[in-house]
């Protein structure tokens, strides 16, 4: 064995004995949160330009003055106490909110079912890649042909009447399919359930099997499984789908716009009248309630979950 | 210069803002050495080698690499290479462009790294595996790419950070064999980080046993094993049973110990609480009336010419001169 | 997988899950049948049902400029822009995706203002780029001001797409790649990005698309040179015909193979390492 030579010449401690000048020390390299800095400072830069100082001007103009001419630095309230007290700013934030909701909840079921049914039931890797395909791909077609495409298929002679005819159910077309909240709120389903399995998928990916096994091992039931188990493991992804379906339906101008047959109007597309008339001051109030109204709205729902803890490993 | 050493280290010191991972370790690493730092999980032993490596810099005191102070040095200037523990293959090469990577950085020509990786994929016995992708190898494959991939530059100093943990048990026996035999036929220092007293014992010329970030006890695995300093390396390596004696802290070897009577010489009284049958052996566990849990290893005849029970009093015994005296803890 | 481990039939619960996702996919692309059937209406034929015969004559329409709306040259704009709003997305996106693996002074505010950019009302951003541009006197334009307005939506989804791809990143990687002598460039490029290019097609393809299809973001913000979608909302306004369908049902053949394309080259690559998470 080697050891019989090295048992001679075995180290000892040799505690402080200085080799080169100590305290002068490691300049070499940049510190870390430096490079972080160089790496992220181009999003910083633009996200800054581009959404943040605008977002701060028309904090701004929306106290301004205005009249047809045009706009007036000043610091008047006027903008805020008018959107408060008319009416229909009470009506417009209760429609969205309400299809808000109702497209929230249509879009979890779905979204959570239909993820839980590709992660968990479909068992071949390939088969699943390719449904999830099939999901994603009429999300790459234009919004507004997606939307416009629901006008011939609701219509009086729209194919899903002439079905039901054909099938008996009716004996003559319905009506109410097209230019109503129902198509509102089909539309809106349409556009967005991708957004709630993407994120939902994504969280139940990450869950061991093992984990529900254990569940049925301790003789948790189906439902208990799914209530004490997958739903606390996919809290993220459901937040992040909530927040994007949401999000996406109090922004609508179009939809609204389009499929109501204008019985109802959003908040959006309230503004862009304003905007239209170049009425910039009021415009900004209004864009700063539905600002702060959507911000009070998400930092709600990202209290319930730590996302960033989640995304940033 | 003092050439006999490979690797020097000078109350080497790694703080994360208040904490210190690395308490101002000095360590020598003669020339050709296999040397392993040893230690429970958060001991600082991957610190010191990714410090070595250059992965890592160094709050204070310096590393010394054939007497060069190497420690503002970046890690290719070092003469050291590193094997990843996940082996930290390049998915997207082959293995013979794993290999030859560094090559590759350092400019040279096609036809010659890869003639060059070639022969070092010989050494490993992997030639046949030049054009496969590593995900179509086995983890004691990979492992030997990942090898001929650090040894390609002829590094003076290997560092290999917890080499064997992704193999099964039997691989990690051949395995560990082989990086015997590579590092006497390569005669370069290889500095191994394990928390396996097996794979140290099994390896190492000089055994590093590492705790809270210092340095324990540096010394041949058997020089430890005999003459361990103080009661955590007695019961680190392991198979030492540690008592407190009217003397101060004691460690005996397990397999010095017999279940006997007061009268065969020094002993402890307890309680047998398990009885492990292991072949050759067999290990009685019991716990004393001072509550250390202690145990015997015991040939197997004896054993059965007078077989104990958990729940049987039992008096350990062994003889005075394996009575080996610790340093207070 | 998730019960039923003992008997290998499928719970009821995998039947009626079964049902819901085929009822979904008919959902989904009823509708967009409908479209694709209707853009093959005959020369007399309207916007609905029934068919009067079957004819190409909405698809040429769209090729000649000038009556209503100018496609080739709209939809020209529209890729133009896409390309360089995807090509800054990869390169920015991808830089802060490497950033944020570690903590950073000033980290946790960058992310919150991501966040809110992603989840403003597109019309707002626009609004908001508009008036600042309004304020400097400066001419909005395709690559200046729709440009921005367009970044504030695909920059946050690229870096969230990216923080999905750098999890799966082993460090190791890069620290193999510095110990066999590469310097910062050489690592990026020959270790970094090749690893992480699956995701980065992905993120480019993602960026492209949200760009060539964003409407609302971008009708404030474009000055008089529409995109292909301000276009066809111009077109909804004004004319009644199949021509829209027919859009409709080429940009989705534009995308469609597109996709496809991009697909095929990630599955290709990922089918080479199918191992890269485990590292």
């Amino acid at each position: 064995m080697t050891s019989a030579g090295l048992s001679s010449i075995l180290p000892f401690a040799l505690r402080g004995r200085p080799v080169a000048e100590p305290g002068k020390r490691r300049t070499t390299r940049l510190p870390p949160w430096l490079v972080s800095w160089f790496q992220v400072g181009p999003l910083a830069l633009i996200l800054v330009v581009v959404f943040a100082l605008p977002t701060a001007l028309f904090l701004i103009v929306s106290f301004y003055d205005y009249d047809r001419m045009g706009i007036y630095p000043a610091f008047l309230l006027d903008n805020y106490r008018e959107l408060f007290t008319t009416p229909a700013t009470w009506r417009v934030y209760a429609s969205s909110l309400k299809f808000a909701v109702i497209v929230w909840a249509i879009t979890l079921f779905l979204g959570f079912n239909i993820s839980y049914f590709l992660i968990f039931h479909v068992r071949s890797a390939v088969i699943r890649t390719v449904l999830f395909l099939l999901c994603a791909i009429p999300f790459w077609t234009s919004g507004i042909i997606r939307t416009i495409a629901w006008i011939p298929f609701l219509g009086r002679n729209g194919a899903f009447n002439q079905m039901l005819m054909g099938l008996g159910i009716t004996s003559h077309p319905l009506t109410f399919l097209l230019f109503s909240d129902f198509a509102v709120i089909v539309t809106y389903v349409h556009l967005f359930t991708l957004l709630m399995i993407g994120p939902i998928a994504n969280s139940l990916s990450k869950i061991d099997p093992a984990l529900m096994e254990a569940a049925v091992d301790a003789g948790a039931s189906r439902w208990r499984t799914m209530v004490d188990v997958v739903i606390p493991l996919s809290k993220t992804g459901i937040t992040l789908g909530s927040i994007l379906v949401f999000t996406q339906v109090m922004g609508d101008y179009f939809v609204v716009r389009q499929m109501s047959g204008g019985q109802s109007a959003s908040i959006v597309s309230m503004l862009s009248t304003q905007i239209q008339a170049m009425q910039y001051p009021p415009a900004s109030a209004n864009a700063m309630v539905l600002v702060i109204f959507v911000a009070v709205l998400v930092a709600v729902m990202m209290k319930v979950v730590d996302v960033r803890k989640e995304l940033v490993k | 210069m003092d050439n006999r050493f490979d690797v020097e280290l000078v109350s080497v010191t790694k703080r994360y803002g208040t904490t210190l991972a690395v308490d101002g370790i000095s360590l020598r690493i003669p020339r050709g050495t296999y040397c392993c730092l040893l230690g429970p999980s958060g001991c600082g032993k991957t610190t010191t080698l990714r410090m070595i490596a250059g992965h890592e810099a160094v709050s204070d005191g310096d590393i010394l690499i054939h007497g060069e102070n190497v420690s503002d040095l970046p890690p290719i200037k070092r003469g050291t290479a590193m094997m990843f523990q996940s082996y930290a293959l390049f998915p997207h090469m082959s293995c013979l462009d794993n290999v030859a990577f560094s090559l590759k950085m350092r400019g040279v020509a096609k036809k010659e790294r890869h003639t060059r990786a070639r022969e070092y994929l010989e050494l490993v016995h992997m030639a046949s595996f030049a054009d496969r992708l590593p995900a179509q190898l086995s983890g004691g494959q990979q492992q030997r790419i990942a090898l001929a991939r650090a040894l390609i530059n002829r590094p003076r100093v290997l560092l290999l950070d917890e080499p064997l943990s992704a193999l099964d048990p039997f691989l990690r026996i051949k395995v560990r064999e082989e990086l015997k035999r590579l590092q006497r036929e390569l005669g370069i220092t290889f500095i191994h980080v394990t928390h396996s007293q097996d794979e140290a014992m099994a390896l190492a010329d000089l055994m590093v046993v590492m705790e809270d970030g210092h340095i324990r006890q540096a010394a041949h695995p058997r020089e430890v094993f005999e003459h361990p300093v103080s009661p955590f390396i007695a019961k680190f390596i392991g198979s030492h049973n540690v008592l407190r004696l009217n003397q101060g802290p004691v460690a005996v070897r397990a397999d010095r110990c017999r279940l006997g009577s007061a009268e065969d010489g020094p002993h402890v009284h307890g309680q047998v609480i398990a009885v492990e049958y292991q072949g050759a052996m067999v290990r009685v566990a019991v716990k004393t009336d001072a509550g250390d849990e202690v145990s015997a290893l015991v040939p197997d005849q004896m054993f059965y010419r007078k077989p104990a029970e958990p729940g049987d009093p039992a008096t350990l015994v062994w003889a005075e001169q394996d009575t080996h005296a610790l340093a207070e803890a | 997988m998730a019960a039923g481990r003992i008997s290998d039939k499928r719970p009821w619960t995998f039947y009626a899950l079964a049902t819901l996702f085929g009822a979904f996919l008919l959902f989904l692309y009823g509708p967009m049948f409908v479209i694709y059937v209707l853009s093959f209406q005959g020369d007399n034929g309207g916007v609905t049902f029934p068919m009067v015969g079957f004819s190409l004559t909405w698809f040429k329409e769209i090729f000649q400029p000038g009556q209503m709306a100018n496609i080739p040259v709209s939809f020209s704009r529209s890729i133009g822009l896409a390309a360089v709003v995807s090509g800054l997305t990869v390169v920015i996106s991808v830089a802060a995706g490497l950033g944020f693996r570690r903590r950073f002074p000033g980290s946790g505010v960058l992310f919150y203002l991501a966040i809110a950019s992603l989840v403003m009302p597109s019309l707002l951003v626009g609004f908001g780029i508009g008036l600042s541009f309004q304020f400097l006197g400066v001419e909005p334009g395709l690559f200046t001001s729709a440009l921005g307005a367009q970044l504030t939506w695909t920059l946050p989804f690229g870096l969230f797409a990216m923080f999905a791809v750098v999890n799966r990143f082993n460090r190791s990687w890069e620290e193999a790649a510095t110990d066999l002598g590469a310097n910062a460039w050489q690592r990026l490029r020959h270790v970094t990005i090749p690893i992480l290019l699956p995701g980065i097609i992905g993120v480019a393809m993602g960026a492209f698309t949200l760009s060539y299809d964003e409407y609302a973001r971008t009708t404030l913000t474009i000055g008089t040179k529409n995109t292909l979608p301000l276009e066809i909302y111009a077109l909804i306004s004004s004319a009644t015909s199949p021509t829209l369908f027919a859009i409709g049902t080429l940009t989705t053949g534009v995308s469609f193979l597109a996709i496809t394309i991009s697909l095929l080259l990630v599955l290709r690559m990922q089918r080479r390492r199918a191992f890269a998470k485990a590292g």
